[in-house]
């Protein structure tokens, strides 16, 4: 990718954009999407798993799915060009080009607002859990997801089609910093029950160590939880507030100089996701055993 | 989100390049008193300061909490089955890996309330009242004392089974 820094670096000491290979992108698109769609595919087979949590955690894999789907695509109209083969189609690769930043920039927002949905339901599950049912219906389940689709649609074609303006970008920074507070203050809040009831527990005999292992563990999780989620969407933000800010100032443009590898932590979140949020749950697991072993044996008595 | 245009030089070739970085912009970096990457390295140190900060207030929160036996209030009698649910829920929630099937464990909750009432009762103490539902008014019920025949029970990994969730699994139609 040709770097218009080039222009600008007269100095020996310039910070020059960090360049990342487009094989680091493909490979990590390529695993998000096989993670995610066996995600799909496992939640879409088992009867078990039409429940709202479970809905959740495939509207996730669908916007992980969609994002690494265009990462791997624009990254093989890249090749196609270094290669030579799309000098002749200009005005279509312009309006491609639009429309895979579109549906990005969809994804991104989708998959931040499909974790704080996944915490909600989680926070509704625990503090609310005798009416559970009730308030969590599929029909809102389904009304919740419709909501998200569309807010992020329309968010993915307005920033795109208005990204000079700062509103704009604020209103990707915005999003970001509440779901962050939402999805802290969510878990902590049920953590703090979490320990607050092993307190109780651990009055009674014979249970203190093992109560203590458990509180590491969730403390563990939690901090797992929360910290990839800010180490991969956080180091995005502050490019569209240099943006804004300090387009001139040269501490500013050395971080913008680790562009390319800040959206690699953003496409690397769509890997990580599956880990922390399906693959963690034993019924998923037992979808997979099944799936596997079932095509196992149906090759092994075709091989036989 | 990168952005590309093309801007055609000789009229046959052009070039992609990211708009992000505008050309008619110049950079001085003559006379920088810090590192030019002072920014990047402040904001990942912050960063790793607030995880580690929250992990060790969260580990803080788990070493605090009395080890006296607790005397159960009577005023905290009327919380009931909500609570006693709520609290068996969090400890699904940090003691497992987290948090199973949410939407079966309802039912689960019944299933081992059954079964653990032998021992519940043996001890003189329980929690909830079978499979009914009340949400006030459990006038008897005790806090505190959650059995660890009851709560060890909890500390079943795999909390759906596939053989329980065909008997209790509803159609597609709970909508």
């Amino acid at each position: 990718m040709n770097s218009s820094t080039e222009a600008l670096s007269t100095h020996p000491t310039d910070c020059a954009e960090v360049q990342v290979p487009n094989q680091v992108f493909m490979a990590i698109a390529v695993a998000s999407l096989s993670e995610n769609i066996l995600v799909i595919v496992a939640v879409i087979k088992n009867r078990n798993l039409h429940s709202p949590m479970y809905c959740f955690i495939c509207n996730l894999a669908v916007f992980n799915t969609i994002s690494s789907l265009f990462k791997a695509l624009e990254n093989i109209l890249l090749l196609f060009k270094e290669a030579g083969h799309l000098n002749s189609l200009r005005l279509f690769e312009l309006n491609i080009d639009d429309i895979m930043d579109s549906l990005l920039c969809m994804c991104f927002l989708g998959s931040i607002f499909s974790i704080l949905t996944i915490a909600v339901d989680r926070y509704i599950s625990i503090f609310h859990a005798l009416r559970y049912h009730t308030l969590m219906t599929m029909r809102r389940v389904v009304v919740m997801l419709s909501t998200i689709w569309v807010l992020c649609g329309t968010s993915g074609v307005l920033m795109i089609g208005f990204f000079e303006a700062a509103t704009v970008k604020i209103f990707f920074v915005v999003p970001f910093f509440t779901a962050l507070l939402f999805i802290l203050l969510l878990y902590v809040h049920m953590f703090l029950l979490a320990r607050h009831h092993a307190n109780r527990i651990a009055s009674m005999p014979g249970l203190h160590a093992r109560q203590r292992q458990s509180g590491l563990r969730g403390a563990l999780t939690l901090t797992i939880l929360i910290g990839v989620f800010v180490a991969c969407w956080a180091p995005f933000c502050p490019h569209l507030l240099i943006m804004m800010i300090c387009p001139e100032n040269p501490y500013c443009e050395c971080y913008r100089s680790l562009f390319q590898l800040h959206v690699v932590l953003l496409v690397s979140h769509a890997v990580t996701d599956p880990a922390i949020y399906a693959f963690r749950s034993t019924e998923l697991r037992n979808t997979y055993k099944k799936m596997f072993l079932c095509s196992a044996s149906r090759i092994f008595k075709e091989c036989v | 989100m990168s952005e590309y245009s093309n801007q055609s030089q000789s009229g046959s070739d052009y070039e992609w390049h990211y708009e992000y970085y505008d050309e008619q912009e110049t950079v001085s970096f003559e006379g920088l008193r810090a590192n030019r990457y002072s920014i990047v390295i402040g904001f990942w140190v912050g960063l790793a300061v607030f995880v580690i900060f929250m992990f060790f207030v969260l580990t803080l929160l788990t070493k605090t909490g009395a080890p006296h036996p607790e005397i159960p209030d009577p005023s905290e009698k009327h919380h009931g089955l909500a609570d006693c649910v709520l609290e068996l829920s969090g400890s699904q929630a940090f003691s497992l890996s987290p948090l199973p099937d949410q939407s079966r464990s309802l039912y689960h909750f019944y299933i081992h309330e059954e079964a653990v009432k032998d021992a519940v009762i043996s001890q003189g103490r329980h929690c909830g009242r079978g499979p009914r539902l009340r949400l006030q008014g459990a006038a008897e019920d005790e806090r505190g004392d959650e059995d660890k025949h009851f709560l060890s029970d909890f500390h079943i990994p795999n909390f759906v089974s596939s053989d329980q969730c065909r008997f209790f699994s509803r159609p597609a139609g709970s909508w």
